[in-house]
């Protein structure tokens, strides 16, 4: 799995790509870790590069979200597609974050 | 294959190889060398020994030679009486022991007008000096070679080499010189004046020469028949072309011809008298037109370079000899502790890393090797160890998994039928667990007598956790849902109790319906669950739309809703997890929702245990194999009402 961070005004950026399951779902924990470390407050998680997401994948968002939430911060994301967008439908994560069609979007929500 | 050689083989093999080139290259460079400096040595050697005995001959002919011309000069003066005559010949005899006999002939009648012969002679015999008076009617002087040829040339000659019968009876050469008189104002030949030289005394001075053992010197006359040979058959009775025509031997023959000549040279000449080798000094004399050989045999002149080489070579062996055993020596000490350490390593290869190490204590190479050996052993032993007690701790930990696993399947319903006495419906599941425990449950109970509750969850991620929250979620369904509450409100009372205390953000997604089995009404709530397939008898499968409604066990207060279906009789409701769309073949395919609605679409008249276990099968066939990554679990609730089936 791989991360590609830029920074865009208050937001960062984050484009992820690769497979998200049980095994790399770790290095999603850490790369929030350091979200919060650097205090972000806004972080825009572009999936469209993302392959795979297993349910420890998204153990991972739902654990990355609660802590943003604790430091007064945001996770919104943006660019699902396919698998993972049917995922996030079926497991009602559409109904608990804010999903957004392009990085733009995100950033103007 | 090639055969293997130890160290010490190689490096015998090399070093005593090139030991070997160097010696032999030694001893032939030696063995060269001598030779060409004996030879040269030889041949100055042969030229001083010629030259000395050339000067010894020749002093002695020059000295003849010289005795003769003065008595031949005095023999002109016609004033000189017989007894005169006699007594000169003999003064001078007896004054020069280089000559053997001395003559003074004269021509017929030219002494006295009655006497035919006049040529007194005196010789040596016995060591007193003997006189004969020559001539007679058997011995007619006048036509001997040493009368005739000086008186013809009207100059001093050297005869040939001859027996004097007649004079006295030796092998001799004689130096004649004529004399002449003055007769009526006329010069007239008068006689000869003749010089004997002993062949034996020659003979005697040349075998003083002595060349090494076989070696000899021969002296040739002007027209090369053998003045002086150690073979005296030789003599007079052989020239050196008779001889090379005897011999067959060309080489002889030129030989000769050149000696004749005068000249002087040093040549091999190699099996012309025999089998040997030997080398022939040749040179001209001053006088007498002669010509002096010196034979020298090669193997005795080469007698001691041979000597030379032997003795060499045989220290080059010996040394040969005490390098090898050195070389072998130390080659030992260096391979045996390396056999010693090779033998520990197979031992130590089959586990004995106690065995106690050879005893190496050189300081160098090998020593390091045997510390580094040791050092290795020693890290072998703590790697094994500490890999045995982490083995063990690991086995320890997974047998209690096993054992957790055990009883987490243990909580699952798994006796089928379950419920042989209930035609109205009929219900099966199969959970196939994968290697590391996981998440998956499934259940079903009646709530009442008439209605019949059926779920199936999948708990996020894996390991114990998952275990637990999966074991946790089970209890807590079966105790709400037997209060006689909607599917909706279970779900929701069951999500507040979970998320409650969840710092873990675990999760759990659900399926959960309460079908009334009079009726095939069936009431379903799903949280965040895969679609279930409704399957309608005879008719086409079909998914059951999801609700969107988040994962259970997250958020507290959410509030799911409750749908409502009918089912009618043969109807069936396929429930499962993402194992079984997720399952992977080896290329890293996905089994996938199509594939898995293509089956269901193609069955004939489905019957719920049958269809769990066919979709089962066409997993496996998929997976050809690969290892399992999630739970796969099944459930199929059929209603069978009045159905005709």
């Amino acid at each position: 799995m791989d991360f590609n961070n830029t920074k865009n005004g208050d937001a960062l950026v984050v484009i992820v790509s690769g497979r998200m399951d049980a095994i790399t779902a770790s290095e999603f924990d850490a790369q929030c870790q350091s979200w919060i470390e650097k205090s972000e407050t806004k972080v825009v998680i572009d999936l469209s590069g993302l392959e795979y997401i297993s349910s420890a994948g998204l153990r991972s968002i739902l654990s990355a979200a609660k802590k943003m939430k604790g430091a007064q911060g945001e996770l919104l994301f943006c660019g699902l597609s396919g698998m993972v967008e049917e995922v996030f439908n079926v497991s009602g994560f559409a109904a608990m974050f804010k999903i957004y069609s392009t990085t733009e979007a995100a950033l103007a929500g | 294959m090639s055969k293997r050689h130890g160290i010490a083989f190689k490096l015998a093999a090399f070093i005593l190889s090139c030991a070997f080139v160097i010696l032999v290259v030694i001893v032939g460079y030696n063995y060269n060398y001598s030779r060409d400096i004996i030879l040269r040595q030889a041949e100055e050697s042969s030229r001083n020994l010629a030259r000395d005995t050339t000067g010894r001959i020749d002093s002695v002919l020059i000295t003849v030679q010289k005795v003769a011309d003065n008595i031949a000069f005095s023999l002109e003066d016609a004033t000189l009486s017989k007894e005169e005559i006699l007594e000169l010949n003999k003064r001078v005899l007896a004054n020069n022991p280089e000559i053997y006999g001395m003559a003074i002939a004269f021509e017929p009648y030219f002494l006295e007008h009655d006497q035919l012969f006049f040529a007194p002679y005196y010789y040596r015999s016995g060591g007193r000096i003997a006189f004969n008076m020559l001539g007679g009617p058997n011995y007619r002087y006048f036509y001997m070679d040493w009368y005739q040829i000086p008186k013809e040339l009207e100059r001093p000659v050297w005869t040939e080499p001859y027996n004097d019968e007649g004079g006295g009876d030796v092998l001799m050469a004689t130096y004649s010189v004529p004399f002449f008189r003055t007769v009526d104002g006329k010069k007239v030949f008068a006689g000869v004046v003749t010089a004997d030289v002993s062949l034996d005394w020659l003979e005697d001075m040349l075998e003083e020469i002595r060349i090494y053992d076989s070696g000899f010197a021969f002296l040739l006359s002007r027209h090369g028949t053998f003045i002086a040979h150690p073979d005296r058959n030789l003599i007079i009775n052989q020239t050196i072309f008779t001889l090379a025509e005897e011999l067959d031997s060309p080489e002889l023959r030129s030989i000769g011809q050149k000696m004749l000549a005068g000249e002087s040279a040093f040549v091999p000449v190699d099996n012309v008298f025999d089998d040997t080798e030997r080398y022939l000094f040749y040179t001209g004399l001053k006088y007498g037109g002669w010509s002096l050989g010196v034979i020298f045999p090669k193997d005795e002149m080469l007698a001691e370079v041979r000597k030379l080489s032997k003795v060499t070579t045989l220290i080059g062996i010996a040394g040969f000899i005490v390098l090898a055993m050195l070389i072998i020596f130390i080659a030992r000490k260096i391979t045996n502790p390396l056999h010693k350490l090779s033998g520990a390593a197979l031992e130590i290869a089959s586990g004995n890393l106690d065995l106690k190490l050879p005893e190496i204590n050189s300081r160098d190479e090998v020593g390091d090797l045997a510390n580094s050996f040791g050092v290795m052993r020693t890290s072998l032993k703590d790697y094994i160890e500490n890999l045995t007690s982490t083995t063990a701790a690991k086995e320890r930990i997974e047998s209690e998994l096993r054992i957790a696993r055990d009883i987490q399947m243990g909580i699952l319903p798994k006796l089928f039928p379950a419920f042989p006495e209930r035609p109205e419906f009929d219900v099966f599941a199969s959970i196939e667990p994968a290697k590391e425990v996981g998440g998956d449950l499934y259940d079903f109970f009646f709530v009442d007598d008439d209605h019949f509750c059926f779920l199936i969850g999948d708990v996020s991620g894996k390991g114990v956790p998952a275990a637990f929250f999966m074991a946790v979620t089970k209890t807590l369904l079966k105790v709400v849902s037997e209060k006689g509450l909607d599917p909706g409100d279970i779900i929701t009372k069951v999500n507040s109790d979970l998320a409650a205390e969840n710092e873990s953000c675990m999760f759990v997604t659900l399926f959960l319906a309460i079908m009334n089995i009079n009726t095939g009404e069936t009431r379903y709530a799903n949280a965040g669950h895969n679609p279930p397939v409704y399957m309608p008898c005879g008719g086409k499968p079909e998914w059951i739309p999801p609700l969107g409604e988040p994962v259970a066990g997250v958020m507290e207060g959410m509030e799911y809703t409750t749908k409502t279906m009918t089912m009618h009789p043969g109807d069936v409701m396929f429930i499962y997890t993402d194992g079984v769309s997720e399952a992977m073949n080896p290329e890293n395919e996905l089994y996938s929702d199509e594939r898995l609605m293509d089956i269901l679409t193609a069955m004939d008249k489905p019957f719920a245990p049958e269809l769990v276990k066919e979709i089962d099968d066409s997993i496996k066939v998929f997976t050809r194999g690969a290892e399992q990554s999630d739970d796969i679990t099944m459930l199929a609730m059929q209603f069978c009402g009045k159905c005709d089936k």
